[in-house]
């Protein structure tokens, strides 16, 4: 029945912008880890005071530089990757985390729906990034504390779909019949339950990676992050030379606005086009 | 009667065990907060000085306990950097957040209900694709990254608005916009999406049949739509509430933002966990609200 809907021009939007962004972090991560630096050490931009606020083309710096004089460009790709790279990781966890609690939520035994019920509650309940802000201050900054506090911030909301899901996949006749012949419910998780929820679950963790990419970024900014090369952070020190260099806000929002713009196009269509009810 | 009595034990149970999770948070995680505070020089002496006068050489459990005494009566302890008592500097600075965040609500609510009854009854018109690019186009601009392209569009070309300080109208106008954007982008979509749920059902035919005015019923599908958008508005609060402590320290606006971020970089926990534990305790009595006023506006919600 969806192989008959048209793919709306939301995907198509979407696809291609992310499909650019790709272009662009494949290109950076082929030059900083084989040609300009090593597998084992990627280069990273390097600065040069002397060279520092130069505007867009300024000595060969398409993008110009920032106030440590590293090219912008080279700045704003490894953002990308690193962004990329940590909102995939976190997303992937979560809704991992989110797969299981929410499957044995249902089918398990009954304490474990109780005490995920509460814990999903009560993470819910907190605002979540001041939670991820306490979590990182009480830490201190590095790349596994930041994974940590956003995956523990962001698997409640996976959790959630899949036992919506997983109650609705197992009132299904096929799934009972299943269940009657007495396939085991491990069983029961990978040949039925996964398939039947990954559509879904895909467009909640595409919508998920923007929501990441935007946390990662909110707590870099507020010097909370785990690398000085994520996004956020980058803003911050752009923020301060806004009179002088304009040119590195406006880079680097337009950066990460067209990334999470893409994701969340992509997101939206996807969800459009799985829709049943075709709203 | 009943039912709200247990639904507010409800929300201070999870209160309750919001604040538990808050202490354990801190005194779990790896890290010392007084090797921190003292930095790398300071002798074995002191550290255990210091530990002391803060109560961190008692068992965890003794510490717990002093805790929760002292939260019950509203004491949030003293402040390890500026010595002062943390719930009164809470209560100097959280006069500005208060102020913006609360009509930055109140224009997005009223805002983005409209555009979204309006983009949702004129499905596909210009109205509902322009305003579905622009919601998309402010919701995938973070607060922080949005705030400085403000600054820059109104402030230093269009030299219209003051850049930062908080001194009179003039300068909330900036920060305002700035958190009224994202939040007005949210409602508009989910305010469009509820109204289209709700346009085809039997009851509005019903009423189109009868012969009433199509403003009438348009008020009523407004009313339908408004429980789902006041919890939007509940799950958005700490969006709100995190956003305009970004927006302060962008703008150098004396409010809890500022507090939080300069305790940050003091390591400052007693504020940090202070600002927090207030900021729950808001978020929560809020949720409690809208639960409650939500049962008001649509007899559904009570039967089920």
């Amino acid at each position: 029945m969806n192989s008959l809907k048209k793919i709306n021009s939301e995907i198509k939007w979407g696809g291609s912008i992310l499909a650019l962004y790709l272009v662009w972090a494949i290109t950076w991560f082929i030059q900083s880890h084989f040609l300009k630096g090593s597998f084992s050490a990627p280069y990273l931009p390097s600065s040069d005071i002397k060279i520092e606020l130069l505007g867009p083309g300024g000595q060969g710096f398409i993008l110009g530089t920032d106030i440590y004089g590293r090219s912008l460009y080279e700045l704003l790709s490894s953002g990308l990757n690193y962004s990329l790279g940590i909102s995939l990781l976190v997303c992937l966890m979560a809704a991992s985390i989110g797969i299981i609690v929410g499957y044995l939520s249902v089918t398990g035994p009954r304490f474990v729906k109780i005490a995920s019920d509460l814990l999903i509650n009560l993470i819910f309940v907190f605002p979540s990034i001041l939670i991820a802000i306490l979590i990182m201050a009480a830490t201190g900054q590095s790349f596994w504390g930041l994974v940590f506090c956003l995956v523990v911030t962001g698997w409640p909301g996976y959790a959630k779909i899949v036992r919506g899901e997983t109650i609705r996949v197992m009132g299904l006749t096929y799934v009972e019949s299943a269940v009657a012949i007495g396939v085991s419910k491990l069983r029961l998780f990978f040949t039925i339950l996964l398939p039947a929820i990954m559509p879904l679950l895909s467009v909640h963790i595409v919508l998920g990676l923007s929501g990441v990419i935007i946390s990662e970024a909110t707590l870099g900014f507020l010097g909370l992050g785990g690398s000085e090369y994520s996004w956020g952070s980058m803003l911050s020190m752009a923020k301060t030379v806004l009179l002088e260099a304009p040119s590195v806000v406006v880079f680097l929002s337009f950066s990460m606005g067209g990334l999470i713009i893409g994701l969340n196009l992509l997101g939206d269509g996807l969800r459009d086009y799985l829709d049943p009810k075709g709203v | 009667m009943n039912r709200i009595f247990g639904k507010l034990a409800y929300s201070l149970f999870t209160i309750f065990l919001a604040l538990t999770a808050i202490f354990f948070i801190i005194r779990l995680t790896p890290g010392d907060p007084v090797s921190r505070i003292l930095g790398p020089e300071a002798s074995q002496k002191e550290v255990l000085l210091y530990r002391k006068d803060l109560g961190l050489d008692q068992p965890i459990s003794i510490q717990y306990l002093s805790y929760m005494k002292n939260l019950f009566l509203g004491d949030l302890g003293v402040s390890l950097f500026k010595k002062k008592n943390v719930g009164n500097l809470i209560l100097s600075h959280i006069g500005p957040t208060l102020t913006l965040s609360t009509i930055a609500m109140l224009i997005s609510a009223v805002l983005g209900v409209f555009l979204g009854i309006w983009s949702g009854h004129r499905k596909s018109s210009w109205v509902d694709n322009l305003s579905r690019v622009v919601s998309l186009f402010f919701l995938s601009f973070p607060i922080f990254s949005l705030a400085p392209l403000l600054v820059l569009i109104f402030s230093i070309q269009l030299g219209v608005l003051p850049v930062s300080e908080w001194l009179g109208v003039e300068h909330t106008i900036l920060p305002i916009l700035t958190l009224v954007f994202p939040l007005t982008s949210v409602l508009v979509r989910v305010t469009r999406n509820k109204f289209l749920e709700e346009v085809n059902v039997p009851w509005v035919t019903v009423l189109r049949a009868k012969g009433m005015g199509e403003f009438a019923i348009l008020l009523r599908l407004t009313k339908v739509c408004l429980p789902s958008i006041f919890n939007v508005i509940a799950i958005q609060l700490s969006v709100i509430l995190a956003g305009t402590m970004i927006t302060e320290t962008i703008f150098d606006i004396p409010g809890m933002g500022m507090l939080l971020l300069s305790s940050i970089e003091n390591r400052d926990y007693p504020i940090v966990q202070g600002v927090i534990i207030y900021s729950t305790v808001i978020y929560m009595a809020v949720y409690f609200l809208v639960d409650f006023f939500n049962e008001k506006v649509d007899p559904r919600i009570r039967v089920n």
